[in-house]
This record gives C-alpha cells, structure tokens and sequence, in this order.
C-alpha cells in the first residue's frame, strides 16, 4: 500500500485515513462542517500525495500523451494546463488528469479509480520508456490549498506575482534549494492551488504553508469534504459520479475530449462508436431537504410509480442547507426543474436542477483588491 | 407527467437547442449540441471560455432572446443551464409586466 510522505505529520494533527485503490489517504481531520468553512471561509490545507505524477521531457511529450489521453495535448500552451482523461481500452474513464506545460517537461497528474500500479502499467504500454518518463509519485508530495482566502497563503509563501496566474496554469518556484511547482487548479470552485515537491522539502513546504494556512484561519482538510465541495460547484468527481458511471458521454465529459485527434487515443473508437449511436441517459443535479436520508447514490428516482433514474452521488450541502445530488436520467426528462420522488410513489420529493447551484465567495474578489 | 411539466420541458428544450446550436456557431466550438451537456462550466474550468466569449453569449441571449444579461451577472454565465433559467425568468417577469 501507498502512504503519504506526510503520514506522521498528518496523523498527529488528528488525520483519520483510509485506503482508496491501494493507496492510504487522509481523509479527515475534523467534522465535514468544520472542513467546509475552512475551504468557503478561509483556506483547507489538503495532501493530495495519493495521486500519480508524471514528469516527462518536453522533446517526446505531445506525441506520448497524445497517445493515450482523451484531450489534446499539442494544443496546451507553454505555462497551461490541460484537464482530462485517461479512458480505458473500452472509452470508459479510469483516471482524471491534469496535464502541465511546463517549458522543458510535462507534468501528468492523475486520480485514479485503478489500483496503485495500474497507471504505471498504461504508461508503460504506450512507451512510457522511450518517452523518458519519470515517475514521481514516491518521490514527490502534491499539496492542495483551497480556500477564499487561498491566494493569501501563496502569496504569502512564494510571492505576489502568484496572484496574476490564470486558472490552469502552472509555475515554478525555488524552495530551500528545490523547486516547487505551482498549479493554479482546484475542484472546489472556490481559489485553488496545488503545490508539488520532491520528498526531500516535504515536510519543510508542509510546515511552511500550513502556518500560513493556520495564521489565514484556516486549517486542515482531508480528502473526503472534497467530494462534497467538488459536487456543490459541480466539479467532476471520479470518486464519485465516476466510479459510478464510467461513461465520460453520460457523464458529460465532452469538453475534456478531442473527438477529432489525429490517430485517436485510448478507447476513442469506443467512445466514437456510442458518440454516433446518440445519448439515451445523462448524469444531472438534484436536490431535496436537509434531512432527505433517501437521496443516496444507489437510491432510484421515481415517476408515476416507475423508477427512472439512479442516484449516483450525493452531499449535504452548508452553502444551501440542502442534500445535493447527482442522477442518471434518461435524455427526455434530464430537464431541470421537474419534480419526481425517491424510492416510491409516495417516497421524499427531489427536484432537477440547475447546476452549478451554489455562487462561490471567490468569484466575488478582484485582482485589484486582493 | 403533468400537463405543466410536459409544457416546461419543451419550453426549455427549445431554448436550449436554440442556444447551444448559436454557442457553436458564434465560438467556433467543435462540438454538437449533444456534446454540450447543460451543466457544463462555460467560463475557466469546462469549456475554458474567455471574456470575450463570455460577450458573444450575452448578444446571443439579447439577439436569440431579448433577454439582456447585465454585464457583472457572474451567476448567470457558469453554465448553459443558468443562462436558460435566467432567459426563462426573464421572460416570464416581461409576460408579467405586459
């Protein structure tokens, strides 16, 4: 099994961990409530270690990656990132990724719902070897820092000029002799970083920037609390939504996909293939009361008695005060704003609706104020 | 399904076809209207649009519509689905108002 760098620190600030596809996360430290201010009030300090990183030389990256994942990377310019898939052979999605274009290399960032290894395998399937790729996922820590008040915490660490970086991009910087990469990203859809460094300042750049996190009011968040953030501003969650589904069509992971790639990818015949035959079912939010325990993923979604959709995630949403939801519906009644029960004819009311449902704090904060 | 919801559907399906084919069409993007689920972030994550995208969809609703989307309407842009609530709402405070 796979553990943190960052385990002993993480463990004696009260980190409550579980295994996810053979590697350890840390998926708690305090109450979901708690977790949730943190991130829409101030900052959430997150490990994200459990993901796969990839370094590979700029000279053959394109062509490598271009390969096997969904988006185009030839198209990611220098200082940007692209967000998209690794599918299966079948176009079914088995990884969410983030690809960096970072002047010499590219930077591959997966979670997986593979076990530890598999990735690893995929990679070397397509001339990972050849490519030059090195992996970097024992060797380096991947910290998220998310948060109203995020972009206080690295500009704090690392400097001002990190204010002026555009969502999905990526930076580098010097810390203690190493260098940080800084990715702007997040899945929370309030501010988001990302910050990845060798083993060697690990502990270092965590103490760093958790006393920053601390001095902002914010605190530590585990792994779990982004599922619930990553729903309520209707992020994909591969976790979640992903597992359960698999399909990027129902899904509605188009826009991660380049359905005219010279050469195809992985699975993109597949995906051709159920593209042309058309949509019969897609995943849409759903809402219902606080105090709904029904709406659960595996919970069916009724009309006139017959059940019609399948519930695939759900959250309590803080923001809302309301149980948050995602459900597969066949197209001709994936429409927000209807009204159907859970369970029976007679079971909890839940309603379709529009998605994101939530207006984050940070959309609400200008450069020139920060 | 009520009268009502049956009505609704086809009121918003309408105006979604008719949005997502003039998304396509005004930003060039390669995709059908199939591929555009509702729900999708237009503007940074999902489909990445940029400021000047974000102009071209608020003709659209005016030209498409006449619905004017205020310029500082940050909630409306995120997605095709809250850009159709905010030209039914519209519409419907207009029918009201006549």
């Amino acid at each position: 099994m796979r553990i943190s760098p960052l385990k002993s620190v993480l463990q004696a600030a009260g980190g409550v961990f579980e295994t996810r596809y053979g590697t350890e996360v840390a998926a708690a430290f305090s109450n979901p409530a708690t977790e949730n201010s943190h991130i829409r009030n101030t900052v959430g300090l997150t490990d994200f270690s459990f993901a796969q990183m990839y370094r590979i030389p700029e000279e053959k990256a394109c062509d490598f990656l271009d390969t096997f994942l969904a988006g185009n990377v030839a198209r990611t310019r220098f200082g940007r990132m692209l967000h998209t898939f690794l599918p299966t052979e079948d176009g079914n999605v088995a990884a969410d990724c983030y690809v960096a274009n970072n002047d010499q290399e590219f930077l591959l960032i997966c979670e997986s719902i593979l076990d530890t290894g598999e990735v690893d395998r995929i990679l070397d399937s397509y001339g990972a070897k050849e490519a030059g790729v090195e992996n970097w996922t024992d060797h380096h820590i991947l910290l998220s820092l998310d948060g109203f008040d995020a972009w206080k915490v690295v500009r704090d660490v690392f400097g001002r000029d990190v204010l002026g970086l555009p969502y999905l991009s990526v930076e580098v910087y010097p810390f203690e002799g190493e260098t940080v990469q800084l990715f702007r990203a997040g899945k929370t859809s309030e501010f988001g970083y990302m910050l990845m460094a060798p083993n060697s300042v690990a502990n270092a750049l965590y103490d760093k920037v958790y006393s920053v996190v601390k001095e902002t009011g914010g605190g530590l968040c585990g792994v779990n609390i982004h599922n619930d953030l990553r729903l309520e501003g209707r992020f994909f969650n591969i976790h979640r939504e992903g597992i359960q589904v698999q399909d990027p069509l129902v899904l509605g992971l188009q826009w991660m996909i380049d359905f005219d790639k010279a050469g195809g990818f992985r699975g993109s015949s597949a995906i051709a293939t159920r593209r042309a035959a058309g949509l019969t079912r897609k995943i849409i939010g759903i809402s219902s009361a606080a105090d709904c325990d029904a709406l659960r993923p595996g919970a069916r979604i009724v009309h006139a008695g017959q059940p019609i959709a399948d519930v695939v995630a759900s959250a309590h949403s803080f923001v809302l005060d309301r149980k948050l939801g995602l459900a597969v519906f066949p197209v001709e009644l994936a429409y927000s704003g209807l009204d159907f029960t859970i369970g029976t004819a007679d079971g909890p009311a839940v309603k379709t609706i529009s998605m994101p449902p939530i207006l984050p704090r940070s959309l609400s904060v200008k450069l020139a104020e920060m | 399904m009520t009268d009502t919801a049956q009505n609704m559907i086809q009121r918003r399906a309408a105006i979604i076809a008719t949005f997502k084919k003039e998304l396509i069409q005004r930003l060039n993007l390669p995709y059908t209207p199939e591929d555009l689920h509702e729900d999708v972030s237009l503007l940074g994550a999902g489909l990445g649009l940029d400021s000047l995208d974000a102009l071209e969809i608020v003709l659209c609703a005016e030209n498409c519509f006449g619905v004017k989307i205020p310029d500082d309407s940050v909630a409306v842009l995120r997605s095709i689905n809250t850009i159709v609530d905010y030209i039914i709402k519209e519409q419907d405070r207009k029918a009201a108002a006549a």
